[in-house]
Parts: C-alpha cells; sequence; structure tokens
C-alpha cells in the first residue's frame, strides 16, 4: 500500500515577535488523516496554525497547502476558499444569534445565494447538534456551545483542509467524546490539525502527532511511536523514586515514575503522555509531579 | 369529488389530488383536501403518488426557509430596500460603529455644535461646527474594522472575502452615515450657505488619510494619528487672526481634495497589507460587546 501524498508541506517556518522565536525553522508533511499538535503554552502551536490558515505570513520559510501556496494572491484565496479555521478565542458579535453569526461566516466565505447558503448553516449546525438552538442568541450560549458554533463556521464549505486551535477547550466529557466522534468522522478524507493539551483526544482521534516546544518542531510521527519514546523509562514502585525526573502518586497508591529506571525496576507499558512528558524533559515533567 | 370506501370512509379521488396538487381548487375546497389529509393517511399516501419528489424537495426547502430564516434589523432591511445585495448589507449590518449608541453619540455631537453656532452667532459661529464635523467619520472608522475591534477578524481574515473589500464597505458606510447626519446639521446652522459645507472634502481627506495610514500601522493608532493631527491643526487655525480664512478657504479645499487623491493611491497600492495579520494586539478594546 503507497503513502497518502501530503497536502501540506512546511518547508523551514520561521517566525519571531520581538525577542521570541515563535516558529524556528519548522518543516513537516501533512497528509489526509486526523494530526494532533501537541505543546505547553508558548510552544507556538497557535503561531503555526494561523500561518497554516493564512492568517499570519512566516518571516521565512514556506507552506504549500492542497497544492496551493499562499504567497501568492490568487492562490492565497483559492485556499481560503477551501479550509476551515477555528482560532483559539473566537469572537463572537454579541447581537448575533447562532445561526446568524454562522451565516455572517458563509457570506465571509463568499457564500452569497441566500438559500443555498442558509441550507449550508443549518447542515453546519446541525453536524455539531445545535440545530436545536439555532435562533438562541450566542450570548446565551454555554462556553461549550459556543466552541461548537465556532466549530460550525469551521465546516462551512465542507473544507478540505481543517485547522482547529484548541476545539475541546472547556467542553465536558460528554461533549468532548461527541467531538471525537464528529472529528473523527471528519478526518475521513480530508486533513485535519488540531491543537491540543489533551493527550488522550491526541490517543483517541490522531493517525499523527506532533509536538512543539519553545518554536521548535520536536516530534512528528504516530501516537504509537510517540509513547514508544518512553519504552523502559516508566516504572512503579512504593515510594516516589528519587531518581525518576518525574513522579506521581496514582489512583492504586504506588507511584508511578518518568526516567531512567534503577536495576530490576518494575517497568510499565508507557503510555502517550509520558512520551510527551520524558520528549519535553525534566522541566514538564517537574511540572506535572508538583 | 370523491369516493367512498368499504368501511365507509370518505377518502378524495385522484381527481380531485391532482387539482389540489396544481392549485386549481377553491379556497373551501384547497382547505377541504387539507383537512382531510391530515387524519388520512390513504389520501396522503395518494396525493404523495401524484406530486414530483423533487419538486417536494424544492418545496420543502422554501418552506424551511420562509420559516427559519433569520429576520433582518432595521438597518439591514433599509439597505436591502436601497437595492444592496443581502450578503453586502448582512456584512454593513454587522459593522462594529454602526450601532445605535455610535449613532446616538454623533447625533448628539453635531447637535452641540450646532448649538454652539447659535450661541457664538459671530463672523466665525460655524468654524467650531466644522471643525468637529470631520472628525465624526474617523470616529466611526476607528471602531468599524480591524484587530481587537471586529469580534471575528480573524476567522474574517481566513476567509476568501477580501479584508480590503470589507473595510471599504465599512469604511464607506461609516462616511456616508455621518455625511448625511453632519449634512442634516449643517442646515441647522445660524446663516446657512455655501459655507456650511466646509467640512465635507476635509472629512474625505481625513478619512482617506487614516486608511492610508492603516496600511502601516494598527488602524485604531492610525485614527488617532490623523485626528489628532487635525485637532492640532484646527487649535493653530484658531490662534491666527483670521481662523476660518485658511482650512475652510478655497485654498484649503483645494489640499485637502489632494491629500484625499494621494492617500487614495498610496490605499491602493498597499492594500494588500490589510490581507494579513501584521502582528497587531488582537485584544478586545470593547470587551463588553465581544463574547469569547
Amino acid at each position: 500500500m503507497t503513502a497518502p501524498a501530503p497536502t501540506v508541506l512546511a518547508r523551514n517556518l520561521t517566525m519571531t515577535f520581538g525577542r521570541t522565536r515563535a516558529l524556528d525553522d519548522v518543516s513537516f508533511e501533512l497528509v489526509p488523516g486526523v494530526t494532533g499538535l501537541l505543546g505547553p503554552n508558548g510552544a507556538g502551536k497557535t503561531t503555526l496554525l494561523r500561518v497554516l490558515a493564512t492568517v499570519s505570513a512566516p518571516d521565512t520559510g514556506s507552506v504549500v497547502s492542497l497544492g496551493l501556496d499562499p504567497r501568492r494572491t490568487d492562490m492565497r484565496l483559492d485556499l481560503r476558499g477551501r479550509l476551515g479555521y477555528m482560532p483559539q478565542e473566537p469572537g463572537f458579535h454579541a447581537r448575533f444569534t447562532a445561526f446568524e453569526f454562522v451565516d455572517y461566516v458563509a457570506i465571509l466565505k463568499e457564500l452569497h445565494q441566500r438559500r443555498a447558503r442558509h441550507e449550508e448553516v443549518r447542515r453546519v449546525l446541525d453536524l455539531v447538534g445545535l440545530g436545536a438552538v439555532r435562533r438562541k442568541k450566542i450570548k446565551t450560549l454555554s462556553g461549550g456551545m459556543r466552541r461548537r458554533v465556532a466549530l460550525a463556521q469551521a465546516l462551512l464549505g465542507d473544507p478540505d483542509l481543517l485547522i482547529l486551535d484548541e476545539p475541546t477547550a472547556g467542553l465536558d466529557p460528554e461533549q468532548r467524546l461527541r467531538f471525537r466522534e464528529l472529528v473523527g468522522r471528519l478526518g475521513e478524507g480530508r486533513t485535519v490539525l488540531l491543537s491540543t493539551h489533551q493527550t488522550e483526544d491526541v490517543f483517541a482521534l490522531c493517525q499523527q502527532v506532533m509536538v512543539l516546544h519553545l518554536g521548535k518542531l520536536r516530534f512528528a510521527g504516530t501516537p504509537l511511536e510517540l509513547a514508544g519514546l518512553a519504552q523502559g523509562h516508566v516504572w512503579h514502585s512504593h515510594e516516589r523514586d528519587p531518581g525518576a525526573l518525574g513522579a506521581w502518586r496514582t489512583g492504586t497508591g504506588q507511584h508511578r515514575n518518568i526516567g531512567n529506571p534503577p536495576a530490576g525496576a518494575d517497568l510499565l507499558e508507557p503510555t502517550l503522555e509520558d512520551g510527551y512528558l520524558l520528549l519535553l524533559g525534566g522541566d514538564r515533567v517537574e511540572e506535572v509531579s508538583a | 369529488m370523491g369516493e367512498v370506501d368499504p368501511a365507509g370512509a370518505w377518502h378524495a379521488d385522484r381527481e380531485v389530488l391532482a387539482a389540489y396538487r396544481d392549485g386549481r381548487l377553491d379556497v373551501a375546497g384547497r382547505w377541504s383536501v387539507e383537512a382531510h389529509l391530515t387524519s388520512c393517511a390513504a389520501c396522503r399516501l395518494q396525493a404523495r403518488a401524484l406530486v414530483d419528489p423533487a419538486q417536494l424537495r424544492r418545496l420543502r426547502a422554501a418552506l424551511i426557509e420562509a420559516v427559519d430564516a433569520p429576520r433582518a434589523g432595521v438597518a439591514e432591511r433599509l439597505l436591502v430596500r436601497l437595492g444592496v445585495p443581502d450578503h453586502t448589507a448582512r456584512v454593513l449590518a454587522a459593522t462594529p460603529a454602526l450601532r445605535g449608541s455610535w449613532l446616538l453619540a454623533l447625533t448628539a455631537t453635531l447637535a452641540f455644535a450646532v448649538l454652539a453656532a447659535w450661541v457664538r452667532r459671530g463672523a466665525d459661529a460655524t468654524l467650531w461646527f466644522l471643525c468637529v464635523a470631520p472628525l465624526l467619520p474617523l470616529a466611526g472608522i476607528a471602531v468599524a474594522y480591524g484587530p481587537g475591534i471586529d469580534p471575528s477578524y480573524e476567522i474574517g481574515l481566513a476567509a476568501p472575502l477580501r479584508s480590503f473589500r470589507l473595510l471599504l464597505l465599512r469604511a464607506a458606510s461609516v462616511l456616508a452615515t455621518s455625511t448625511m447626519l453632519a449634512a442634516a446639521a449643517s442646515v441647522l446652522l445660524p446663516g446657512f450657505g455655501w459655507g456650511a459645507a466646509g467640512w465635507l472634502l476635509p472629512s474625505l481627506g481625513l478619512t482617506v488619510c487614516s486608511l492610508a495610514l492603516a496600511t502601516m500601522v494598527e488602524p485604531l493608532r492610525a485614527v488617532g494619528v490623523t485626528a489628532g493631527a487635525w485637532v492640532v491643526a484646527v487649535a493653530v487655525t484658531v490662534a491666527l487672526p483670521s481662523p476660518s480664512s485658511v482650512l475652510f478657504s478655497p485654498a484649503g479645499q483645494v489640499a485637502f481634495a489632494t491629500l484625499a487623491l494621494l492617500a487614495g493611491v498610496v490605499v491602493l497600492v498597499r492594500r494588500g497589507r490589510f490581507e494579513t495579520d501584521r502582528g497587531f494586539d488582537t485584544t478586545p478594546r470593547f470587551a463588553a460587546r465581544r463574547l469569547r
């Protein structure tokens, strides 16, 4: 079986804000399916997603998405017509209903034919489970519902490339489950890139994962490969192991340790989170242990 | 008209249903058939067979649209009445500046300027009005578009509609609204004459100038700089022995027309700068107006 052709090719992306290098020579490829972007706060995730969504232009480097180079005006506009973007902090017009807001974004996406546009708005609102509250003012909706309104606008026009910045933030477990089910379906046949802090979302949803830290791409591979980085580096003990990079007491009363295990340690099967924490090094593990 | 089945129940015959489908029945007939269809599954089945499924889908879609489409606000309906396409009207109605509170502030400012003119009544009675009027569209443009102002600014940037077009649409609507209000107010000035229209070209010049500056700095800052420059010019003018003769003289009018033209060229040449974010602070300036 041949590997699917990449739909996004990013080469040597660099972006600096003042003294902060938000992206530092980042290169990667995305293929159809769901890719998770992990990284601590300030890692450069949002900057990277904004570049891919054509909202920001990188200082250096290039991105070609769906065969289109956004540095060329005509291609950038074509690309914008084929991508859906959910920002980390989508702003809403307070006086709009959910329907009116998504309808407004549909106009910005140049869906001008009124009836067809309204049908599309109804479709995406039904898709995210907000059909019943479409006439409610956004200011009266819960935080989770607002996230879904933001997701609905990203789905307008059935985009080939979907970029979601922390879509599960603020969702309760049930909403998160519904979201996983929806994004899982959306990832069939199109490219979805989502940033998140939730390693369990990545494990449940993503075929590929990338880890960004201090503007650098530290890992790109499958979730299993990321978990595999911690193979032989996770063990449990009755007491906190002083030699561990990090350790925490689990529900069983035992301590789960990450780092270089002592001889004869009782090794555990690593999770994706173990691999992620080990990859980011001692600082992050200490943060978790605290 | 109908037929009775062995159980004694009445049913609409095929001919009646076909006439109903084609709209050939009178009102009483239509109501009668509709009332019957709601309670008779057999007739509904027969009626369904007479209707083209594609036509049925179209009718259903039209019905949903008629019931479900959002109701446009007053401003939006007015724009559509004036011939503006409904999608453009919606974009204009979403302009953060064009709200009741802004229009109220605009009207109050103009009312004070007119009142001041009536109180002074001197040779330069209209001077304050002439100085205040060009600032009004600037204030509107400051809160019409841009990072931290437009709640869906970032989503808009990622959409194919050109941000430059959006900006021009909103700037034009703000300029038109404030110009109409200021024109109406100028009629109320004491000794109304052509001199009362002296604010028009400065207003246009300053507006286009602020748009040109917005290609270089954050839009809100661009408006601030332009308004500041105007206020300084006014202060200097007032200090001169014959104040009204400078800014609003024919030479001054030509200067503002030239400024508008030059700034317009800058806007056109640098319009691409509106198409991506330039690292501006997107923190909302008007938190109450925006929901996260």
